[in-house]
């Protein structure tokens, strides 16, 4: 089976206003067909910065872009062009603040079907009404029919939120790049959204790139998990290997900071 | 929504109200006196005396408003002096050049406007921007009577293809509408760049352009769509201002319009005259106001008339 992403000492650097700044350090991964890789740091560690450059989504007057990122065959990187027919079709984004990634002036339903017309052209108004009130369905969103008629500030996060995976879906992709999905949702929504993706993967067998910071979001999603610092990946292995087992310091650190619900024993 | 329209047409009465009462006082305490503009030159001060009584003039200006204000709510505005014909029809003949003036010089704007905004946007912060910057504020820098006569002196007279006043055909609007939208371009393309960056570097357009939407789409569709509200405003507030009458450029190019009027109104001291005209071109600027705020929750579903809204 050949390889959906195949990255290959990866660079990137930012051209920000304090200098150039190497925010991605030479990594390198790949992604199966159907499995879920996550990219596990902390905030500034390079994990979004990856996953945007993968789909070449930085400002290409801000970030330089070298080495090898492979996505369905064709090199993003030695052929930036190449990635307009992928985004939507090889890859879709599922964004990490819900509340700002929706155009404040279109309706659930003008997006959605925009995106159906998008991956399938010829299809009739009507007909892409239809397969856009089953992308609504397919994502457990209750009474389709009401929300494709709405305005993203009519929802809450966890609707757009699962308005956002339809719009990543209609695209019929193979790999979803899930930017820290549940980041900026309250803690009961962040549980429906991670069992629907799961769900969906299972459902379709796409495969997930999951950046995370979350340890208990790495833990419940992953087949295999990289440990990203400072641009670097400091560990990487299987999910069990790399949860339970850290051999790195960095990774057992962020094991200490876990809180856990069990009392702390008081001295006598 | 209907409370709304109600509770706005109330205010705009009042403002029209306090407006015309304040240039009713300020025209009569401005020096100057109606009666030497009519009078012959060697007028004794009876004889003004005389033609003060005639215009009704003669009172104290706090009787003067009472009878001006009874007239009002009659629906009658005076006879102009200069024209000797009542002068609410006397500005209405000349409404209807400003209103295609304005129109013109807006639409002018716009189509220049916000394609160079957004082709400024894409290009922002380059040297080709700072480029047309510089020409937008050049041409916005030049006083309207110089580049309406140096539009004059090249199109009509060193290569006569336009007419150079008057409106006796559409050609006698190029030259006009030109030389009004040159000031507003500027301002306008300046204000569409803005918006424009702020919208395409935006994290829904990042996402939408992940999904797959094209960039002219993005463009277009979605940074445009989301810009509408500052540039529909701003273009309807100078389409308001040229309503009081483009005053320069009327009289330049002799256009029947109410800035022309004006001019003449104040030159003669024609105090009805000039309280017609601030009454109709007053109830005209708010009644577009009022048109284009009724517009925004069509552009913005999240602006709902009359509440405070969260953008």
């Amino acid at each position: 089976m050949s390889r959906l992403v195949e990255v290959e000492d990866l660079q990137i650097e930012l051209i920000t206003a304090r200098g150039v700044v190497r925010a991605v350090d030479g990594i390198s991964l790949h992604v199966d067909p159907g499995e879920t890789v996550t990219l596990i740091g902390e905030s500034g560690s390079g994990k979004s910065t990856t996953a945007m450059g993968l789909l070449r989504l930085l400002p290409p007057d801000l970030a330089v872009l070298s080495g090898k990122a492979v996505l369905a065959g064709h090199d993003v990187i030695a052929d930036p062009a190449a990635i307009t027919g992928l985004r939507g079709r090889v890859a879709g984004l599922i964004p990490q603040d819900p509340m700002t990634a929706l155009s404040p002036v279109h309706t659930v339903g003008s997006r959605l079907s925009e995106l159906v017309r998008l991956r399938h052209k010829g299809t009739s108004r009507r007909q892409a009404r239809l397969a856009a009130k089953e992308l609504l369905e397919q994502v457990r969103v209750p009474d389709p029919e009401r929300v494709l008629t709405r305005y993203p500030h009519q929802l809450s996060g966890g609707l757009q939120q699962r308005v956002l995976i339809a719009c990543a879906l209609a695209g019929e992709p193979e790999l979803l790049v899930a930017d820290e999905p549940t980041s900026a949702l309250d803690v009961t929504v962040q549980a429906g959204v991670l069992d629907l993706l799961m769900e969906l993967q299972e459902r379709t067998g796409v495969a997930i790139l999951m950046i995370t910071h979350d340890l208990g979001v790495a833990r419940l999603v992953s087949d295999r998990v990289h440990v990203m610092r400072e641009g670097r990946f400091v560990e990487s292995g299987d999910v069990e290997q790399v949860v339970d087992a850290p051999t790195h310091p960095y990774p057992k650190q962020l094991l200490a900071a876990v809180p856990r619900l069990a009392p702390k024993e008081v001295p006598a | 929504m209907t409370t709304y329209i109600v509770k706005r047409l109330g205010q705009s009465a009042l403002v029209i109200l306090l407006t015309i009462s304040t240039v009713f006082v300020l025209i009569r305490m401005a020096p100057g006196d109606p009666a030497t503009a009519f009078a012959a030159p060697n007028a004794t001060t009876e004889d003004l005396a005389q033609i003060r009584t005639q215009l009704g003039l003669d009172g104290s200006i706090l009787s003067q408003y009472v009878t001006f204000l009874g007239q009002l709510f009659t629906g009658d505005l005076g006879t102009s002096y200069s024209f000797r014909a009542p002068a609410f029809e006397v500005v209405l003949d000349r409404v209807p050049y400003t209103i295609t003036l304005a129109l013109a010089a807006v639409m002018l704007t716009a189509v220049i406007a916000l394609p160079l905004g957004i082709w400024m946007a894409r290009r922002a912060d380059t040297g080709r921007e700072t480029g047309a910057n510089i020409v937008t504020i050049a041409a916005q820098s030049m006083p309207e009577f110089w580049s309406g006569i140096m539009l004059l002196t090249v199109f009509s007279v060193l290569l006569p293809v336009l007419p150079s006043s008057g409106f006796t055909t559409w050609s006698g609007l190029v030259l006009p509408a030109i030389t009004v939208a040159l000031l507003q371009v500027a301002l306008i393309s300046r204000l569409v760049r803005r918006e424009m960056v702020s919208n395409l570097t935006s994290p829904y357009l990042t996402v939408a352009r992940a999904h797959g939407i094209g960039e002219r789409r993005l463009v277009w569709g979605y940074a445009l769509s989301n810009s509408a509200i500052p540039v529909l405003t701003a273009l309807g507030t100078r389409f308001a201002a040229m309503l009081n009458g483009v005053v320069v450029v009327e009289v330049v190019f002799n256009w029947p319009g109410v800035g022309s009027l004006v001019v003449r109104a104040l030159e003669t001291r024609d105090y009805p005259l000039i309280q017609a005209t601030v009454l109709v071109t007053a109830a005209l600027a708010i009644l577009v106001q009022l048109l284009i705020d009724l517009l925004y929750p069509l552009l913005d579903p999240r602006v709902r008339l009359g509440k405070a809204t969260a953008r």
